[in-house]
């Protein structure tokens, strides 16, 4: 950052020019959907701006705006689709994308995202706060409103499927 | 040793030091759960951010757009005169402003000369005109019928509850980043720019934290705005060669 004060038009530009395409795959990784993960960051950033004069500099400006992207990202997903953190007994994948858009997060998330769509959404999300975005189990207790074992149990379950997952697509592209 | 714990040990979360203190022990004294957890270890390291998607180039030049809009219009906020700020004159001078602003706006549409557009900013009206060739009139009426709605919901917006003007405002956000995406889907970049200038006052409406005077000047602007699309659409619907 150039300057100690809020950071200025140019640095939101900075950062986007910078940053955004990781603040972009973040929230894709999270909604599975370009369009609301195109919206949470612009979401992300006209918050931002709004509260730039908060910003403590303890972080970098991108980072910032990462963390808000994601929460925004988050908000989206429980908007669009009520219920999507409560906890499951049953084993569900993610059914919610359609078969083109399925296609369309695969070309742009690559191989995580195509074993991704075999867990169900709080797993997905729960494992993506906790290994991508190396969230504290606590946190992701908070933001999704579930407990700490709620959290546990999904990123179990995501684990496990996602190695197999992982194993079975790389045998598809060899076979 | 479950897989469980060794995840937790992996991530160095939710394992108190005592179970912490186990599985080092553990993974010293057994070479097969020690093999075992760096498997583990690997794999998990595979799912590591090793693939950054690029966001589309015309996605990433709107949120820069939106920056220079959102700036833009601050900018436009913090020069007007006023100061020493008193919230009645700032209140009935954003509303003089509005209603001669408009009355300038419908005198300049009637008189036919739609190149001097009196704006409050330039954020939404400054578009001359929002007609393409390929955009099918059922568009354009849905499209009126929801800036009719907004301008509706807008005059009533609540104003002694921020969490149900937020609500509302995301709700009008929402549905107009829908219309947004049809008219860039329909070709039709006017129509989607003109929308998107829309969203950082409808965001701003949507704060929480925004003071009573702020909601009134920019629910004065809004209502200006809609109020100047709706009426070029009107009659750039009626200049249409009517067909059978």
């Amino acid at each position: 950052m150039r300057n100690a004060g809020a950071p200025t038009q140019a640095d939101f530009h900075e950062a986007i020019s910078k940053r955004s395409d990781r603040w972009f795959a973040a929230c894709l990784k999270i909604t599975r959907s370009p369009e609301l993960a195109e919206d949470a960051v612009q979401d992300a950033l006209l918050s931002a701006w709004d509260k730039r004069h908060q910003f403590g500099h303890s972080a970098r400006l991108e980072t910032w705006i990462h963390r808000i992207a994601v929460n925004a990202a988050l908000q989206l997903l429980r908007k669009n689709r009520p219920g999507v953190f409560e906890p499951l007994d049953v084993d569900v994948a993610d059914d919610s994308t359609t078969p083109e858009g399925a296609r369309s997060i695969e070309e742009l998330g690559g191989e995580f995202s195509a074993a991704a769509a075999r867990l169900s959404e709080i797993e997905r999300v729960c494992f993506v706060l906790k290994h991508l975005e190396q969230w504290r189990l606590q946190e992701i207790a908070e933001e999704l409103n579930v407990k700490v074992d709620t959290v546990k149990q999904a990123i179990f379950r995501g684990v496990r499927k996602l190695r197999v997952s992982m194993v079975d697509l790389r045998s598809q592209d060899y076979a | 040793m479950h897989d469980e714990q060794l995840i937790l040990y992996y991530y160095d979360d939710g394992l108190s030091d005592r179970e912490k203190q186990q599985i080092e022990a553990a993974l010293k004294d057994d070479v097969d759960l020690a093999a075992r957890y760096e498997r583990l270890r690997r794999r998990l390291a595979e799912f590591n951010e090793s693939e950054v998607p690029p966001a589309p180039a015309h996605v990433v030049q709107r949120w820069h757009d939106s920056i220079d809009r959102v700036a833009r219009m601050e900018s436009n906020r913090l020069s007007k005169p006023g100061n020493p700020f008193s919230f009645m004159s700032f209140f009935w001078g954003a509303a003089i402003t509005a209603a001669l602003a408009i009355g300038i706006g419908i005198g300049v549409y009637l008189s036919g000369d739609s190149t001097v557009i009196p704006v409050l900013n330039e954020t939404v009206a400054d578009t001359e005109s929002y007609r393409e060739a390929s955009i099918p009139a059922a568009f354009t009426r849905s499209l009126q019928v929801h800036l009719r709605d907004s301008q509706s919901e807008i005059a009533r917006l609540p104003l002694d509850s921020d969490a149900d003007r937020a609500h509302l405002m995301m709700e009008i956000i929402e549905q107009n980043r829908l219309f947004e995406r049809a008219a860039e889907r329909k070709n039709s970049p006017n129509f989607a720019r003109v929308l998107r200038a829309f969203e950082p006052i409808l965001v701003r409406l949507a704060a929480e934290d925004i003071a009573p005077e702020d909601v009134e000047a920019l629910r004065a602007q809004l209502a200006f705005e809609l109020n100047v699309m709706l009426t070029k659409l009107a009659r750039e619907a009626s200049e249409e060669p009517h067909t059978i």
